[in-house]
């Protein structure tokens, strides 16, 4: 709590002790010379037994006036100072891009799934960032580009997920990503990700949600570790979801540390996991590291707090006039 | 400093009182009625006369009433008492200070008497001070009475002591006189009865008492007061109190009725004056009651 105005409560406190004083010393110089009425033999009212008590009721109400009066100004005056609650927060960074970039050869199809559902939930959360879609097996295929049209996306996503799940889905999602020469091109798909973020001169946090297994079959035209390299260079995170990385899968494991080691050479995070429910904790957890990796400079926040002035204003205020109302009367 | 001498006549030559104040003439010359016999003149009747002071012979020869007219008569004493303390600066019930009232009172009485040939003398005083003029017969002289008494009842003077006052009065005045006490609503107490007592053995005694102020009157509900006693001021809001001021007014009239009692119980005239229009009417008042109440 601070004022803003403080040396606009300084000068009122200034004037309002001036007033006091100018008051007192105007009442002290005229005393006596006002239109007083002199009586005497005042202690045939003031000795009276009612007298003491009507004297009483009428220096609590004086005090009232007083007391609530005070407080009147000094609220007034805290007002006008403007009173503030001064915190420091560090702002999320809204303006992150990201791309999910499913691999979808056929042992990835659960985790895509779930990857897909937990993203179409976030959209709901979302606000300033951009989400965008790119599906790759041979070849890669932008289902989506990276937009703010939340309703849209969310579209995009629940269809796809709704054939992920179909047991007897076309594949027409996967249309076009069997393009190359082979298939699982793991390089060129996250280069291809990485090749989805446009608008590169604007501060923009860019992350990939890379969700594959690494394991290639086929001819790629760029490897993993130099697809790694690109996403560096344009400054884009890669948080790699690998299922492949399970004992049961040892024959890949080898695959599975190039992916970790190229991953984490981007600042990003890897997983390895074996279960696809597993991967709703795991989006919270790249959104959270990214909120870490990303929040911007502490800003002060200014928030005016007039409630409580005001309420006790309007009190003392309540107060002056009730009493008054009983004093006059 | 203005006469006060010439209010006092003023007031006495204003239409509604100029009937009043031949009655008055007549009235306070009956007070001395029967004191002595020695003749000395007739002269023609006014209203409030012995009818037995009337010459029948000379009125047969005349045509019109005459009445015999004593030596006695002539040169009686008329010492007005007068309280002179701070009480008597304070507001009376007409809101005029209670001192303009009884230097009206004093001034009607005194000129009448000096008219009347007699001669006025002055007891005034206070706590501090009690101070005593000589008895003369000079308009000029009760001017300067009347002047003594404005110049002490003032409101930085000392506390009002009618107690001190009349003792001072037993002490001195040996002999017999008219004596017209001029005071405020003060309570009668005890000590001040006694006093009273013994002056109206000797004296002829006309008891003046100049209404207080109405503490609670709404005439100045308004305005600040202030006692004079200690200076300190009563609250407007403790005067509109409908149940102080009821209990108030209760107080008020016991003590005014009590205050009365004894002065009856003691056979002393006293009438109460509020306010300065009310002077000659109630000094007529007074005297008619006093010589009422003595025949």
């Amino acid at each position: 709590m601070s004022l803003v105005n403080i040396g606009l409560v300084i000068g009122w406190v200034v004037v309002a002790a001036a007033v006091v004083l100018v008051v007192v010393l105007r009442r002290r110089a005229h005393r006596g010379e006002d239109a007083a009425v002199h009586v005497a033999h005042g202690e045939r009212l003031t000795a009276l037994p009612g007298y003491a008590r009507a004297l009483r009721r009428y220096r609590m109400l004086l005090a009232t006036v007083l007391v609530a009066a005070t407080l009147l100004s000094a609220a007034a005056v805290i007002l006008s100072g403007r009173l503030v609650s001064l915190t420091t927060v560090q702002p999320e960074m809204r303006n992150r891009d990201i791309v999910l970039c499913l691999d979808v050869s056929g042992s990835m199809i659960d985790y895509d799934a779930q990857i897909v559902e937990t993203f179409s939930q976030l959209t709901e959360e979302f606000d300033g960032e951009r989400i965008g879609l790119v599906l790759f097996n041979a070849s890669a295929v932008t289902s989506f580009p990276l937009t703010s049209d939340y309703a849209y996306a969310r579209e995009q996503l629940d269809a796809l997920h709704a054939d992920l799940v179909d047991p007897d889905t076309d594949w027409a999602f996967a249309n076009g990503t069997l393009l190359g020469n082979g298939s699982s091109m793991i390089g060129d798909g996250l280069a291809s990700c990485v090749m989805r973020f446009d608008d590169l001169d604007t501060e923009r946090s860019r992350s990939i949600v890379f969700a594959t297994d690494n394991y290639v079959a086929g001819e790629q035209i760029m490897t993993l570790p130099e697809a790694g390299e690109f996403a560096q260079s344009k400054d884009v995170l890669v948080f790699g979801l690998n299922p492949g990385d399970v004992e049961s899968l040892d024959y890949i494991g080898e695959f599975a540390d190039e992916m970790r080691e190229v991953v984490e050479g981007t600042g990003g995070s890897y997983w390895a996991l074996d279960d696809p429910n597993a991967v709703p904790s795991i989006v919270e957890q790249v959104q959270e590291r990214q909120a870490e990796r990303f929040t911007g400079e502490p800003i002060l926040v200014v928030t005016d707090e007039p409630t409580f002035p005001v309420l006790a204003g309007f009190a003392a205020l309540a107060a002056v006039m009730f009493a008054g109302w009983r004093l006059r009367r | 400093m203005t006469a006060l001498l010439t209010r006092v006549k003023t007031t006495l030559s204003i239409r509604a009182h100029r009937r009043v104040r031949g009655m008055l003439d007549g009235e306070y010359a009956s007070i001395f009625r029967g004191k002595s016999h020695e003749f000395d003149d007739i002269r023609p009747y006014v209203p409030g006369d012995e009818i037995r002071d009337i010459d029948w012979k000379a009125t047969a020869r005349a045509g019109y009433p005459l009445v015999k007219q004593f030596i006695a008569h002539r040169k009686q004493t008329v010492t007005l008492v007068v309280d002179t303390g701070r009480d008597l600066a304070a507001a009376g019930a007409g809101g005029e200070p209670k001192r303009d009232v009884a230097v009206l009172v004093a001034g009607v009485l005194g000129y009448i008497a000096v008219r009347h040939g007699d001669r006025v003398g002055l007891i005034a005083g206070d706590a501090d001070e009690v101070r005593l003029l000589e008895p003369k017969g000079a308009e000029s002289h009760l001017e300067r009475l009347l002047q003594v008494v404005v110049e002490r009842a003032r409101l930085d003077g000392a506390p009002s002591d009618v107690h001190a006052l009349l003792e001072r009065v037993v002490r001195t005045v040996r002999k017999r006189m008219l004596l017209v006490v001029v005071v405020d609503d003060a309570a009668i107490d005890e000590e001040t009865e006694q006093l009273v007592r013994r002056l109206a053995v000797q004296h002829e005694i006309l008891w003046v008492t100049v209404g207080d102020a109405d503490v609670m009157s709404a005439d100045w509900a308004t305005r600040p007061m202030v006692d004079v006693a200690d200076d300190r001021g009563i609250p407007d809001f403790l005067r509109r109190d409908r149940r102080l001021r009821s209990a108030f007014l209760e107080a008020e009239v016991e003590r005014a009725t009590r205050s009365a009692d004894r002065l009856d119980a003691l056979a002393v005239s006293h009438v109460r004056v509020a306010r300065s229009s009310e002077v000659v009417p109630a000094v007529l008042r007074l005297i008619e009651a006093h010589n009422h109440a003595r025949r």
